[in-house]
């Protein structure tokens, strides 16, 4: 068991008295459970970084070699100035907006340390890929945003020395909570005049109705989608229904998957899938034929090459390996195969 | 609507849809009699729509037919599953809400729940990287800051402690922020289901602070998940030595995935972002990190262009859970009036219900358990003849605090804080029963 020192015994006094009756039958006794940390152990997974810039590791990144990075990793989803595509974060102006009617929240506009910014990219991005950057990126991709924000200008080297001097817009738009910041009473009658009243009813065709009907539930960008998916669906029962289309189903299973498809099944759903299964960007949708087409014609050797090296095309980009790095050529293929097979 | 249904002519169809559907299986049944019954008068609930037909054969004086045969034996569902008729009672997404469903919230379907206690596979979900499959063999809790000494706990180590069991409810900030400008979700589950509540084993976090003994200067705790999105906030150490509990199981059994197995963090009665699941880490330090989802996210943004931070107390709230858009009245006579009510600052001491818009309030009966930081009952019993109700209830806690009204929310806070929005709810009940979202200002 581990020995305590008499100091520890009153540094952690507060704790001791804070315990409650019946859960330690030897006060000031500790349970003993659990083994020391290392420092290595520590290292590996303390990521944290504060606005003192506590956490930072050593190391650099200029705002140059950040653009590079972010145009490969980022701007699928964040866009290519930081405007955001889809429903993904804008990251970059709306500054003087946060008492419009409409604020814009960004890095520039909203937040209060550029600490945050590599905290943040550190622990969680790129979405579909966390805590595979390197420190260098951390600080290229920081630096970048910031850039992309004018807090910084083109030649800037972002570093952990100067990182927690940089000054944010918005450092000083917050505020500790401090409700209860309304009192109500408990009036009991003629609490309000009848007459004066305004009732507002429900604004109309943004509810998702389309979850009360069986299988239509899916992720839909907005209410008109969700309801032309609804209708592409009965579309395409009647369709099924149908006597030809009937007749057809029942001789037409669909083919058996090749073994490279049933691979990289599992592939897709631990990483393809957090774009092609919505489209985002200008991704081809996994079952959507249609979108697929076009590309299979390429050939597949086209195909393969586009998602191992990555491609910019005017549909949209493709970073190399979708982001994932850390995945083989083959995964990766066997990856293609099965979105290919799926979308015939 | 078509949940009330009337004249003849509409029940002659009933009966012939339910006739044509005699040859097909329960499940495609419910569907084409629901389509059906949508196609009589538009929308339906699928609640009521399954409810509208009964096959007259398993009816009085007929002997049912489920009692002129055997049912299944035990274990061949190993781990039991409701029955396949209260299939609608699941969990639903707003699907524009967010830009993928890896990182996104679902609700809770308060309009079917009982009690106080939401079961395991109803509990709202919230992910920002997905549910990770974890082994708990290969999960480890850190320790470490400002400590004498840092600890590595294991699943075992960590379940070798004394434990507690609490029922507190957990709310996402965000539950109700779609309406801050207008009413506009048309079904409970979407405008106050982010909220659940049940019972959490676990050990308190005062216990394992006091194992690695907090050094007098540290006042802050960084709780990180194990997740892709490594989710962190900064939580007082006041809070912790208060009453933080490390879970890892809830209502009788381990967490389930989406609920951070095997290890969470609940913060009773704060909002529920800072409950940090799949917990991995917690740092002891002097100071808050200000991450992003405590600076970027779960801030309130104020008219002025200030924003509140730390806002982490869920003030107190309350909604009628029946009736509600998803379960309208059908009949006229008696009718008890039912709802939820929380608080995060204790119990609640007393909910007061009204019917004409909040000019006149009753006071209505508390049932069953009245828990601190616990979803609470409450109960009206009444009369409805058709006239047309606007109906609210107003919670009180034990603080004394009054829920308050739409308006005073929206005069201290403007239309733009997202988070937060506690106040008293308004259900419009029609004549014909139908009930709909509204509000009053």
């Amino acid at each position: 068991m581990f020995k305590l020192p008499k100091a520890v015994c009153v540094a952690s006094l507060v704790g001791a008295l804070a315990f409650s009756v019946g859960q330690s039958a030897h006060a000031g006794e500790k349970f003993g459970f659990g083994e020391t940390a290392t420092p290595e152990q520590i290292a590996g997974w303390d990521i944290d970084i504060r606005p003192d810039g506590k956490g930072l590791p050593k190391g650099q990144g200029s705002v140059a070699d950040g653009e590079a990075v972010y145009e490969q990793l980022c701007a699928t989803c964040h866009g290519l100035f930081g405007e955001g595509e889809g429903r993904w974060p804008v990251l970059a102006g709306g500054q003087d907006t946060l008492t419009d009617d409409r604020p814009v929240k960004t890095v520039g506009s909203y937040w209060p340390y550029a600490s945050t910014l590599f905290d943040y990219i550190r622990r969680a991005m790129p979405f579909t890929a966390p805590r595979s950057l390197t420190d260098e990126q951390t600080y290229q991709l920081t630096a970048y945003v910031l850039y992309l924000n004018e807090i910084v200008d083109e030649e800037f080297v972002l570093t952990d020395e100067n990182l927690a001097a940089i000054e944010m817009p918005n450092q000083e738009g917050f505020f500790v909570d401090t409700r209860p910041d309304v009192k109500n009473a408990r009036c009991m009658k003629d609490c309000a005049d009848p007459a004066k009243l305004v009732v507002t009813g429900t604004l109309q065709g943004i509810t998702p109705v389309g979850h009360f009907i069986e299988g239509a539930d899916a992720p839909a960008a907005s209410h008109e989608a969700q309801e032309e998916l609804e209708r592409e669906k009965e579309h395409q029962r009647k369709a099924a229904s149908g006597h030809e289309g009937a007749a057809q189903a029942a001789t037409e299973a669909p083919a058996p998957l090749s073994d490279a498809a049933l691979a990289g099944q599992s592939v897709y759903n631990n990483a393809c899938q957090a774009c092609h299964n919505s489209g985002i960007a200008g991704s081809p949708k996994f079952g959507d034929a249609s979108a697929w087409a076009p590309r299979i014609k390429q050939g597949m050797d086209v195909l393969m090459g586009h998602a191992i090296n990555g491609f910019s095309g005017e549909s949209g980009i493709m970073p190399p390996k979708g982001g994932r790095v850390d995945l083989s050529d083959q995964q990766v293929k066997d990856a293609v195969a099965y979105m290919v097979e799926s979308s015939k | 609507m078509s949940r009330i249904i009337k004249g003849s002519g509409t029940r002659e169809l009933l009966a012939q849809l339910a006739a044509e559907s005699e040859h097909l299986s329960t499940r495609d049944r419910r569907d084409f009699l629901k389509k059906g019954i949508m196609a009589v008068g538009g929308m339906a609930s699928a609640v009521t729509a399954g409810n509208a037909v009964a096959n007259t054969s398993n009816l009085p004086p007929m002997e049912p037919q489920w009692g002129k045969m055997l049912g299944h034996g035990v274990v061949e569902y190993p781990y039991g599953q409701p029955s396949k008729f209260e299939s609608h009672v699941v969990r639903r997404t707003v699907p524009w809400l967010t830009a993928e469903s890896i990182s996104s919230i679902s609700m809770s379907p308060l309009q079917d729940l009982k009690g106080i206690i939401t079961p395991n596979g109803l509990v709202f979900e919230r992910y920002h990287a997905g549910v990770p499959q974890i082994n708990p063999d290969e999960h480890r809790l850190m320790i470490h800051g400002l400590v004498e000494r840092p600890i590595i706990f294991t699943m075992e180590d960590l379940m070798r402690f004394p434990s507690v069991s609490e029922i507190k409810f957990i709310e996402c900030p965000a539950n109700g922020g779609m309406e801050w400008k207008g009413a506009q979700m048309e079904a409970l589950q979407f405008t106050h289901g982010m909220l659940s509540c049940c019972e959490w084993t676990g050990v308190p976090l005062r216990v394992l602070l006091d194992e690695v003994g907090v050094k007098p200067e540290g006042k802050w705790i960084l709780a990180e998940g194990a997740d892709g999105s490594h989710m962190s906030r900064s939580i007082p150490l006041e809070k912790a030595l208060d009453d933080t509990i490390v879970v890892y199981a809830q209502n009788g059994e381990m967490l389930r995935p989406e609920q951070g197995y095997p290890l969470r963090l609940i913060n009773p009665g704060w909002e529920g972002n800072t409950s940090i699941k799949w917990l991995r880490r917690l740092e002891i330090g002097d100071k808050p990190w200000y991450h992003r989802e405590e600076t970027s996210k779960y801030t309130d943004l104020m008219p002025d262009g200030k924003a509140r931070k730390f806002s982490f107390v869920q003030e107190t709230n309350s909604v009628i859970t029946s009736p509600c858009p998803e379960h309208p009245i059908v009949r006229k006579g008696f009718l008890e009036i039912e709802g939820i009510a929380w608080s995060g600052r204790g119990r609640i001491k007393q909910v007061d219900i009204s019917f004409d818009g909040g000019v006149t309030w009753k006071p209505a009966n508390l049932k069953g358990l009245v828990l601190s930081k616990a979803l609470t009952r409450f109960s009206f019993v009444t009369k409805w003849d058709g006239q047309p109700w606007l109906l609210q209830s107003r919670a009180i806690d034990e603080t004394g605090y009054v829920q308050p009204t739409l308006k005073q929310l929206r005069e201290a806070r403007g239309g733009n804080s997202i988070y937060h929005k506690n106040s008293i709810h308004t259900w419009s009940v029609a004549a014909n029963g139908e009930v709909k979202n509204v509000q009053i200002t």
